[in-house]
């Protein structure tokens, strides 16, 4: 056997050995995980969280870092904000969209069905609460440090954009603490929320742009 | 009938007169030159990532998100622009001859789009022009290429000979102004796009990566 083979033998057992890492949940399994996931979402009111964003592009050297922070309020008020390397923020407020771009602002008017379903995607992708049959076309993985949810949208509309969406689930907690959005082309946005901080006070005017 | 033949003819003939008033730079002398070609070294070097924070203004409406632009090899260059967010909104392969779309969300799949992008984009990315003329005036160096049927023109500082500023233009008129700020004149910080023929402007500002 030539050297090269032997090399590509060794490299595809370490591959397969690597992705084997990753099982998927048996029928008991996934019940009692969602059962936990959504006793806990029911109970969050508020949501605090660091954020840091990785955009990978396969043809870049290296990944482009962004970062901030998110505030949740409960049903449906919500402020992403990213602070480095510059000043964005995007808060959904009743049907609205209020952009704050380095100072420059502007409205989008919601009251879509489409309005509701990126609150919808960016609630759940940070409670969990994404169990939707309907929506989405769900499988359930979990290696040493998570419980990975596998989300392929079934809408064509949806499907143009988004090709899967993966929630990251520690162990030992019922809330997500990576998402992967994953995109037709397999480049992929990956935000991994840090100092998370569940049902703190959280005023309205968090939420002012 | 002569008489209107004639007058006809003059107000033809004065509409062709003004629209064939040549294009040329204001108050600068031609130099005598041996230089054959010159170079714009933005976007130059493919071990870079060159990405930028951007901002889109067309038709009073705007646009915001992220720009990335690689050197991939001697005649390609790949340039994606994004959401904030990281969905890709546009990925395109761009050389000086030819031109290939990997994926384009279908809001801006328009021809038109399309075309201004990828002329734009040329322009902003082309790397050797070939000296047609020479021009100065106290404080900067104008390289004249002829390009098809267009003029670019090419500012340099003499004090630092920084690449400053790039007009596209007809026989006739200024059609795209590009402008650069560098502080090593191999990466760009700030960089604004702005047409005269359509009400388009985009901005590009360094992030740090």
């Amino acid at each position: 056997m030539q050297m090269k083979q032997i090399s590509s033998i060794v490299f595809l057992f370490f591959t397969t050995l690597f992705f084997a890492q990753e099982t998927k949940m048996n029928a008991t399994e996934i019940a009692k995980f969602k059962s936990t996931v959504e006793k806990e979402s029911k109970t969050i009111k508020t949501i605090k969280t660091d954020f840091i964003q990785y955009k990978h592009l396969d043809f870049l050297s290296k990944d482009i870092e962004t970062s901030g922070k998110m505030t949740f309020k409960s049903p449906n008020l919500l402020n992403w904000q990213y602070t480095k390397p510059y000043e964005y923020s995007i808060i959904f407020k009743n049907n609205k969209v209020y952009i704050n771009d380095q100072g420059k602002k502007s409205t989008v008017d919601g009251g879509s069905k489409m309005f509701e379903k990126i609150n919808k995607l960016i609630v759940g992708s940070v409670s969990g609460n994404m169990f939707d049959d309907k929506e989405f076309v769900i499988s359930y993985f979990k290696n040493k440090e998570f419980y990975i949810t596998k989300l392929a949208p079934k809408t064509a509309t949806i499907k143009k954009y988004i090709k899967e969406v993966e929630l990251y689930f520690p162990i030992n907690e019922p809330t997500v603490s990576q998402v992967k959005l994953i995109e037709p082309s397999n480049d992929f946005t990956r935000i991994v929320f840090k100092n998370k901080v569940i049902n703190a006070k959280v005023d309205d005017s968090a939420f002012n742009n | 009938m002569q008489k209107w033949m004639i007058r006809l003819l003059i107000i033809s003939f004065s509409v062709l007169l003004f629209s064939c008033k040549t294009y040329k730079i204001d108050d600068v002398v031609k130099v005598e030159t041996k230089e054959k070609v010159t170079y714009n070294n933005y976007f130059s070097d493919s071990e870079m990532d060159y990405v930028y924070k951007t901002q889109i203004e067309v038709y009073g409406n705007s646009l915001s998100g992220i720009f990335v632009a690689k050197k991939m090899n001697d005649s390609i260059h790949r340039v994606v622009f994004t959401t904030d967010f990281g969905n890709k909104l546009l990925d395109f392969e761009i050389s000086e001859k030819d031109f290939k779309v990997n994926y384009i969300i279908e809001d801006l799949d328009r021809k038109l789009i399309v075309n201004t992008l990828k002329k734009d984009f040329q322009l902003l990315l082309k790397h050797k022009f070939l000296v047609e003329e020479v021009l100065e005036n106290e404080l900067d160096i104008i390289y004249k290429s002829k390009q098809d049927k267009k003029y670019n023109y090419l500012f340099k500082s003499k004090q630092d000979n920084k690449t400053f500023k790039l007009i596209s233009a007809s026989k006739s008129k200024e059609k795209v102004v590009i402008t650069f700020e560098s502080k090593d004149n191999k990466f760009a910080d700030n960089i604004i796009i702005l047409h005269h023929n359509i009400k388009l402007k985009i901005e590009l500002n360094k992030i740090e990566n």
